[in-house]
Formats: structure tokens, sequence, C-alpha cells
């Protein structure tokens, strides 16, 4: 008889190869309810796009609607440090419902269409250009420090007209806030610093948008604030937010989708054979395949049948990208990873009233990287013995990924 | 006069982001699965319904003339 399900969703093993973990789960007992952390544990593609698109029946206002203590626990003498960060994360727009998610994202929403996006690709394409010079010069990279993490900041720090010689204190404060998937006992600390330090750091750019307004993404959250959608203090979280989210999920999929390459050699012959015909289709399988996200989570906002369990109004569920994105039942040969698969229904950006907001840019940063990679490189070995990920249930972020190539 | 137009939802794309819905609720609404359909494509101006199909995103609203079959959007 197999080993009963364990509930410890940040074991060694469970972080290393989430696919297993999760793909169990997904198969055994696909709304599964885990005792150790109280929480539902949603792993099937049909079930995450159903209830992504039922916002109404799951609350996105986690962190105001948890009446549960944190998880993993933390140290009882940080309980006042979780207040601030349960107050800091509640005023995320991606943590309010309808109707005041709409008017939320309404205000931001036009900056990140599909063509205002497609004309970052430009700028995108010569920052690409410059990172891999120096890169080629070298001889050898760290993908995560000298590609995949200054190309997404550097992004999304000009989008927000942010100083560039700024930029490596934004990803100092960053690494601070990814504390908040993680299950650190004493995590609190450092992401208190972090969100206090990012308030700090854009308090006075904001202050100056709202006198003199430009065409950066701050004055989009400032006019905001003078349409009365957002308080200051929203607007703040907010900028933030953008900053973070801008660029730490990218970072996954640029690293996760170069070692997919470089763990099918077969894959990476056919992207080099048609890098600009390939790279479209090639990124969303990289999406898939092995996700940014890991999961987000929900809490619910009724009582509600799923299968054959019953979620109780408050009750909190995680849904699982990771293996939703390999369900058998969605993809044909899930844990192939096929650049050329299409249709491809990947759940990489969520679904539904709160699909990602930043969706496009990080196709175009995935396209434009892994086409000049196959343009420019002939191919990649990791100098490492083992690739380690961060901690987390949230992200799946490998530490560093460090290659050469012949 | 304003000219007709044909208006479409593609439903392999579209993942119920439901801003085209929230911009012009007279010409889009949410089907059982959570997804867009055109209800009527008359249901508000023309510019309004171009505004939905630019905010859509994933690219899934199209927009034609019916008379000529000209793609207006994407």
């Amino acid at each position: 008889m197999a080993a009963p399900i364990q509930d410890d969703m940040f074991t060694a093993d469970a972080i290393a190869d989430p696919y297993a973990y999760y793909g169990r789960l997904r198969e055994e007992d696909p709304v599964h309810w885990n005792e150790k952390y109280e929480l539902w544990v949603v792993t099937r593609h049909d079930d995450l796009v159903w209830l992504t698109r039922h916002h109404e029946m799951f609350s996105s206002a986690v962190f105001k609607n948890d009446r549960r203590p944190a998880y993993p626990a933390i140290d009882e003498s940080d309980l006042g440090l979780y207040e601030y960060v349960k107050n800091y994360q509640g005023s995320q727009f991606i943590q309010h419902d309808r109707p005041d998610h709409l008017e939320m994202r309404r205000v931001m929403h036009g900056y990140f269409t599909p063509k205002s996006m497609e004309a970052w690709r430009p700028f995108v394409q010569a920052a690409v250009k410059e990172l891999l010079d120096a890169a080629e010069a070298k001889g050898s990279m760290d993908v995560m420090r000298d590609l995949a993490t200054p190309l997404p900041v550097l992004v999304i720090a000009e989008m927000m007209g942010v100083p560039r010689e700024d930029r490596p204190y934004i990803r100092e404060l960053a690494e601070k806030l990814l504390y908040i998937g993680r299950g650190e006992y004493d995590r609190m600390k450092p992401l208190t610093e972090g969100m206090r330090g990012m308030i700090d750091y854009v308090s006075p750019l904001v202050d100056r948008r709202i006198v003199d307004p430009g065409d950066d993404f701050i004055s989009v959250l400032a006019r905001g604030e003078k349409q009365g959608v957002f308080t200051r203090h929203q607007v703040l979280v907010n900028t933030s937010l953008l900053l973070l989210a801008g660029h730490e999920t990218t970072i996954n999929l640029l690293c996760n989708g170069t070692r997919a390459f470089i763990d099918h050699p077969d894959q990476w012959a056919l992207l080099k054979q048609d890098p600009a015909g390939h790279a479209k289709r090639a990124t969303e399988e990289c999406l898939r395949y092995d996700s940014p996200v890991v999961s987000i989570q929900r809490i619910a906002a009724q009582d509600v049948e799923l299968r054959d369990k019953v979620l109780r109004k408050g009750d909190r569920l995680r849904w699982f990208i990771s293996s939703a994105n390999r369900d058998p039942e969605a993809f044909e040969g899930p844990t192939t990873f096929d650049i050329t698969r299409h249709p491809n229904p990947h759940v990489a950006f969520g679904s539904g009233t709160h699909h990602c907001l930043g969706a496009t840019l990080a196709r175009v940063e995935g396209q434009e990287v892994f086409k000049a990679l196959a343009e420019r490189f002939p191919g990649f070995q990791v100098e490492a013995d083992e690739l380690d990920y961060q901690p987390s249930i949230t992200f799946r972020s490998l530490k560093s990924l460090p290659i050469t190539w012949h | 006069m304003a000219r007709k137009l044909r208006v479409w939802v593609d439903q392999q794309a579209c993942v119920g982001n439901a801003m085209c819905e929230a911009i012009a609720p007279k010409v889009f609404r949410l089907n059982d699965n959570r997804q867009s359909e055109v209800a009527d494509p008359a249901g508000d101006s023309e510019a309004k319904i171009l505004e939905a199909a630019e905010n859509c995103p994933v690219s899934a609203i199209v927009v034609e003339d019916a008379e000529t079959g000209e793609r207006l959007f994407p």
C-alpha cells in the first residue's frame, strides 16, 4: 500500500519536485484537506479554471478574511509584525473582490493592454542584447544574476520612472518581500523590513507624480488617488506590488525556461532552427512546464461543494498552478516539454477576473530572451552539482543558475 | 448611421477576465463557462466595442466591418 499523503508542503522533496507531490494529490485526492496547515489544496486544471472564474464564491481578500493564524507558524513575539503584514498585503489591489477590485483594476488595466505592452518590445530587445553582450564577453553567466534579474527590473523600473542607480536597492527590498510565500519561523522580520523599505522608497516618487504627472506607471496610480479609487497608502502599496510582481515572476519564467531547454537538448535544437518562429509557443510551453507561480490562495466566501467535498465559508484554499499545468486531462503528454504544443491552455497567469495584469509583458520578455539565447549561443551546461529552489509554495524560484557554453 | 459590425470572441483564447463586459455590458456577456460571448454587436458604439477589444488581456475579441469584412481588431 502506498504511504499516506503527508501534509508538510515545505519538505525538501516537495520544494525540489512539486510535480511529484501535487501530482499525487491530483490523482488521489484533488480537493484535499491539508490538516497541518488547515487549508484545502486544489490541484486539477478544470477545478482551478472553475474556481478562478467564480470569484464571488472565492474571495481574493485573503488577508482581510482569513481568521486563522499565519502558516507555517511564526514566532509569537512577531504577532505585531504579522498585523502589519496583513494590513500591507490587504491594501494590494489583487487582495480585493468586486466591486472594489474592478474599479482598482480599471485604473491600471489600460496601461497593460497587449497593444501597449507590444510597444515595449524594442526596449526589451535592446536590454537583452546589452545583457547578453556582457555575459558573452565574460564566457559564463549566472542566468539568475546576469540576465533574469536585471532584465525585468530594468523594464519595470523604466515603466515606473525609477532612477537607474536605485535598481539594485529595489531588488534588495524585493528579496525581503519574497518571504511572504515561505516557511521560516522568523520570516516576519525581513518581510516587514522589505515592506517598510518599499513604502519609504516609493513615497517621494508618488508625491512628485501627484503634483507633476507623466506617462509612467506611478502617475497612473497617482491618477487613481485623484479619482478617489485609491487612498495614498494603497497607491504606495500597489506601486511596491507592481515593482515586485513586475519582476519576480518573470525571473522565474526566464530561469525555469532556460533550465528546461538545458534539460531537453532536442527542444533546444528545435528552437535553434527557427528562434523567431518558435519563440511564442516555446514561451507558452515554458510557462506551462515549470510555471513561475506555484500556487495562489483564496478564502471561501460561501459554502461550496467541490467534487465530493464541502468547503465551508471562511475556509482557506490554495490552487496549484504547478499541478494543473501537468494535468493529463488537460494536456496530452503533460510531462513532455514540447515547444510546439498548441493549443496550450495553461493557467500560469491564472484565469478569470484576477488573470495576471502583466501577462503580456512577461510573454514579451520571455519571447525575446529565448529567441536571443537560441540565436547567440550553441548550447549550455549547468556549472553546479545541484540546483536549489527557494523554500516557497508561492513561487518556483531557483536560487541561482550558473551556466557555461561550448 | 453607424456601420454594422461583426464581433466575436475566440473561446479558445478567452480567460474570462470580463473586462469587455465591464466596458460594454450590452455587447458582451459571460456564458455558463464564465467566458465572454457577444450578446448584441450593435449594443454600444464602435468606439466602445474597440475599447473593449483592446482591453482584452489575451486579444480574444475580433471586430470586423460586417459589410466589407475589413478587420478592425486586432
